[in-house]
């Protein structure tokens, strides 16, 4: 109980910087390179995946340039192919699966335990580092010949060395090996869920963003071993010439479809659960107000991940696949419509009678309802058979998982970066740059792809360098509209980087709760100490907010002097959980 | 019902939107005009899912909107009232049972239109077609003929493609039709459809297979049964009945659009050598092949090729013999697609390309080609030609 006061006054006393924190704790090159802070192996993954991002923008961006002409503009064919291949194979293995998990993951998790660290310190620096060597593979494949195979490195276009390009292996290998990094971030997350809850944290007290973060561990773990060995046949394929999926050496280039998507359909929902774990927690704190219907979430996430393993087959009903299993594909897919969409009824129940702020990762918040809401019920056209097979491979996929996996992956992770930047830096950014950043983001976002489902179900396929000498001629109008409204968007994201980075120099000092959270995260200073805690904290409903009060003296919320804080449990064990 | 509804917001939608014409076409603000037996349920089944969307879509947005706006927090509000339910079951249940029902629907209407796209009626008119990088080739097996970049099919009457790929995944997609269906190598699918409407329409590769993906395009012509039959029958013997020198003016016309996409008239390297100055540099014997053999010691009496015609030949039909020195040899055999006399006919047209295309690679308007008759010099040996011809024939009455 000793310790629990310091703890208290501690929160109370201290809102300026605390002079020892995970930054300042040690300094030097090494202390960085070396180091097993997951706070400090978070930020370094948030810097690289950030750098990734950018890359992967700068290619959507000319791929979207060049079509703005039916003949094309700045780009000959085989740029453009590789141009778009390196954009979809940058931001899926490069951006998207490890984003939310190993950077926010990292950095949120633990503290959210009341932990010190993960459980796994080291290996969660070796993920880091196989994330490092992945992305100087995918560097090496753009100096052996390129890459023009599309992220989906479909056979025998892939293992056909007269066609594809030189760069083929070294992706696959860099693909492969961030795969190893994926695997052992949820393997130690697992662990660290499992091992490190402090006492009286409950599997239905964690907060929902842990809930999400464990599915994905699971899914990470089960199914990219999956692709691992995939990529390797394929690269045994391509560089002895075994048979595997190339029919001229007796192989069936289907199977690759099936154990591709066996991996990388539950890859989309390594992608989206996160996200939805943060979207979680931005709507409940920042409407002040208990989530509503924290069992079907919870349940929802893990819904998701059992029926995610089941649905591979819907990207693959015009493959030739047959149509008894096609239809039993359908069918498994509209099951995930379901928990999907009880989510989104959730969290707007939970704004219900809420206080709500209208600050930034509010705002990408609701515009995380809106989008997801579009890219879910987007799905239906595409999980219904009879429409598939006109949209397939059409715009109106690439849009439906734009609407997926940026509008509502991406933005909600970039939402997040929002939430806990705060808690991270130490500092805050600019709340009114931030707002108008987002609405450029949010508009250029709808903007881009909205036009492409239109495009789509006119018969515009995927994938196509040029589009002149047509019958159709409405497509140009379509891809006009795109093209202008991801400059919008390029715009929104240039001044987030802006402002974020403005806001490190001369941003106002963080208070340890700037907007009233309850989770644990919450109550360690910003940025944490080095340990996080010094003594581990007690725990109680996260999604009661009703304890807490505005401080103008903190410019932060601090707990109601009225109200008593939780009690440690007294039969707490001395030692599981402090590390 | 729905689909009336669907029609009336589609059409109010459609008026102030781009591409939309009231001209019968079954073009619509989403849907690109229909012209097949399949198409209409396709467009039911979309409005259908469409109003489903629409419904949830508003909804989502208002209760958002009105939810943001009208509990937003308060200035100077310190502290948070526990107002609001936490959870809710009966609610909780209705918002998942009602989705459950929804999808079932939709799963169902998707699922009869999807089996009726698979079988296809017994007495349809079968197309073999076969797609390579970059072009879609045709064959009528009951007519004996075969079209490259554009298939003449009847109207009113199912059509039937069985498909299958030389080399890399393509995939078959025709938006009028509403019907797609990968063309994957190593094994056949089949697509049908029954055109409803003549005219021509687009046909796209959607499997995206390398460099020129996006120009693997091809057109589907629906002409009405008794035109369709004309144009099979003249597409079947006219290069039969052509004097020599038609041919080559005959292979620039109809053949040249299978190897367009990786030989330039106008001198440019693109995936294969040009054909400008093919004849020159193959009779004098420059080409130097990538396993570092000169061609000049492969052509003449007792050597692999007797002729520069019978190099020709063998580039056409094994292509991957002999690679010509920086070309990765993408090309794929053209054995059984050309008829003997058609491979004259190319032959031809790269002999004589320099009098009927201009340095630019653009037809000249009336080449001379009646020296071809005449045979006057060392040039046109038209003693080979006519040998070649003749086994031709031959061959193709043997088929």
């Amino acid at each position: 109980m000793n310790e629990m006061t310091t703890l208290e006054t501690g929160q109370h006393e201290q809102p300026r910087l605390v002079d020892d924190n995970y930054l300042t704790h040690s300094r030097g090159l090494l202390s960085w390179i070396l180091t097993l802070d997951h706070k400090r192996i978070g930020l370094m993954y948030l810097v690289s995946v950030l750098g990734a991002f950018f890359m992967g923008g700068v290619f959507a961006l000319l791929v979207r340039t060049q079509l703005l002409t039916p003949q094309g503009t700045i780009m000959e064919q085989d740029q453009y192919n590789q141009a778009f291949t390196l954009h979809g194979a940058i931001m899926v293995f490069l951006v998207i699966i490890p984003s939310v998990p190993a950077s926010l993951g990292n950095f949120v998790l633990p503290i959210m335990l009341g932990a010190k660290d993960v459980a796994f310190p080291r290996l969660n620096l070796f993920s880091y580092y196989l994330w490092v060597i992945g992305a100087l593979f995918f560097v090496l494949a753009l100096f052996t010949g390129g890459l023009d195979t599309g992220w989906t490195f479909y056979t025998p276009y892939s293992t056909d060395t007269n066609s594809a390009m030189g760069g083929v292996i070294p992706a696959l290998t860099a693909v492969f090996v961030l795969g190893f990094a994926s695997i052992f971030t949820g393997m130690n997350f697992m662990v660290t869920i499992h091992r490190l809850r402090p006492p009286g944290m409950t599997w239905f007290r964690m907060p929902l963003f842990l809930w999400s973060i464990y599915a994905t561990a699971v899914i990470q773990v089960l199914a990219t071993p999956v692709l691992g060995i995939t990529l390797v046949l394929l690269i045994v394929e391509r560089a002895f010439g075994i048979g595997i999926f190339d029919p001229a050496l007796g192989g069936d280039p289907v199977l690759y479809q099936h154990f591709f998507w066996f991996y990388s359909h539950p890859a989309v929902y390594i992608m989206i659960l996160p996200a939805m774990g943060i979207i979680s927690e931005l709507i409940a704190v920042h409407s002040h107000r208990h989530i509503f219907g924290y069992k079907f979430i919870a349940w929802s996430s893990v819904a998701i991940a059992v029926f995610s393993f089941l649905v591979w087959g819907h990207h693959m009903f015009t493959s030739g696949q047959s149509a008894l299993v096609t239809v039993i594909f359908s069918a498994i897919t509209f099951s995930v419509a379901i928990p999907s969409a009880v989510k989104v009824f959730n969290w707007l129940a939970t704004m219900y009678k809420g206080h709500i702020s209208w600050n930034t990762p509010m705002l990408y918040g609701m515009g995380f309802l809106f989008i997801f809401t579009i890219g879910g019920l987007t799905g239906l056209h595409l999980g219904t058979l009879a429409t598939d097979v006109h949209l397939h491979d059409t715009y109106f996929v690439v849009a439906h998982f734009h609407y997926v996996m940026m509008g509502s992956a991406l933005l909600a992770f970039i939402g997040g970066i929002h939430h806990w930047w705060p808690k991270m830096t130490g500092r805050m950014y600019n709340e009114n740059a931030g707002r108008f950043a987002w609405f450029l983001v949010f508009v250029g976002f709808n903007v881009t792809f909205m036009s492409q489902f239109m495009l789509g179900s006119q018969g515009m396929p995927r994938r196509y360098a040029t589009y002149e000498g047509l019958q159709e001629n409405i497509f140009q109008f379509y891809h006009i509209i795109s093209t202008c409204g991801s400059y919008i968007m390029a715009l929104g994201f240039f001044i987030t980087g802006i402002y974020l980075l403005l806001s490190l120099f001369n941003g106002r000092r963080a208070p340890t709760n700037p907007w009233g959270g309850r989770s644990l995260e919450w109550q360690c200073s910003s940025p944490p100490p080095h340990d996080n805690f010094s003594e581990q904290p007690a725990v109680g409903d996260c999604y009661d907010f009703t304890v807490l009060e505005w401080s103008e003296q903190e410019q932060g919320y601090v707990w109601r002097s009225d109200v008593p804080r939780p009690e440690k449990e007294a039969d707490q064990s001395s030692s599981e959980g402090s590390h | 019902m729905t689909s009336f509804v669907t029609h009336m917001v589609l059409s109010l939608l459609g008026s102030v939107m781009p591409g939309s014409t009231s001209d019968g076409s079954g073009r619509t603000f989403w849907m690109p005009e229909s012209a097949s037996t399949q198409a209409p349920f396709v467009d039911h089944v979309f409005d259908f899912i469409n109003v489903i969307c629409y419904i949830f879509l508003v909804l989502i947005t208002i209760v958002l909107v009105y939810f943001a706006i009208r509990y937003r927090r308060k200035k100077g509000e310190v502290n948070f009232s526990g107002d609001g339910p936490v959870h809710s079951t009966p609610l909780e249940l209705t918002w998942t049972m009602v989705p459950m029902l929804l999808v079932v629907a939709i799963f169902y209407l998707g699922m009869v239109g999807y089996l009726d796209l698979r079988r296809s009626p017994s007495n349809a008119y079968e197309i073999s077609v076969t797609a390579q990088k970059w072009s879609w080739s045709f064959d009528h097996p009951e007519f004996a003929v075969n079209q490259a970049g554009e298939v003449y099919v009847p109207l009113g009457r199912p059509v039937e493609f069985l498909m299958t790929s030389a080399d890399v995944l393509h995939s078959c997609f025709v938006p009028a039709f509403r019907v797609k269906q990968d063309v994957v190598p190593g094994r056949y699918s089949r697509l049908w459809f029954e055109a409803t409407k003549p005219g021509t329409y687009q046909l796209y590769c959607t499997e995206y297979c390398g460099r020129d993906h996006s120009k693997m395009l091809a057109l589907v012509h629906v002409l009405p049964e008794d035109e369709f039959k004309a144009a099979m029958g003249k597409l079947a013997t006219e290069y039969m009945d052509l004097p020599e020198h038609d041919l080559p003016a005959y292979a620039l016309d109809r053949l040249y659009n299978r190897c367009a996409s990786c030989h330039s008239l106008d001198g440019s390297m693109v995936v294969g050598p040009s054909f400008q100055g093919l004849w020159e540099r193959t009779v004098k014997g420059e080409t130097v092949f990538t396993n570092g053999e000169k061609l000049s010691s492969l052509i003449g009496p007792g050597k692999e090729f007797e002729t520069p015609e019978d190099y020709l030949r063998n580039s056409i039909l094994d292509p991957q013999h002999l690679i010509v020195q920086n070309y990765a040899g993408a090309m794929p055999s053209f054995q059984g697609q050309l008829k003997e006399r058609q491979i004259t006919a190319l032959i031809l047209m790269m002999k004589y390309l320099d009098r009927m295309v201009n340095e630019e690679g653009i037809p000249i308007e009336s080449p001379d080609l009646n020296e071809l008759d005449g045979g006057d010099g060392s040039e046109s040996p038209a003693d080979d030609a006519g040998t070649e011809a003749g086994t031709g024939q031959s061959k193709d009455n043997g088929e």
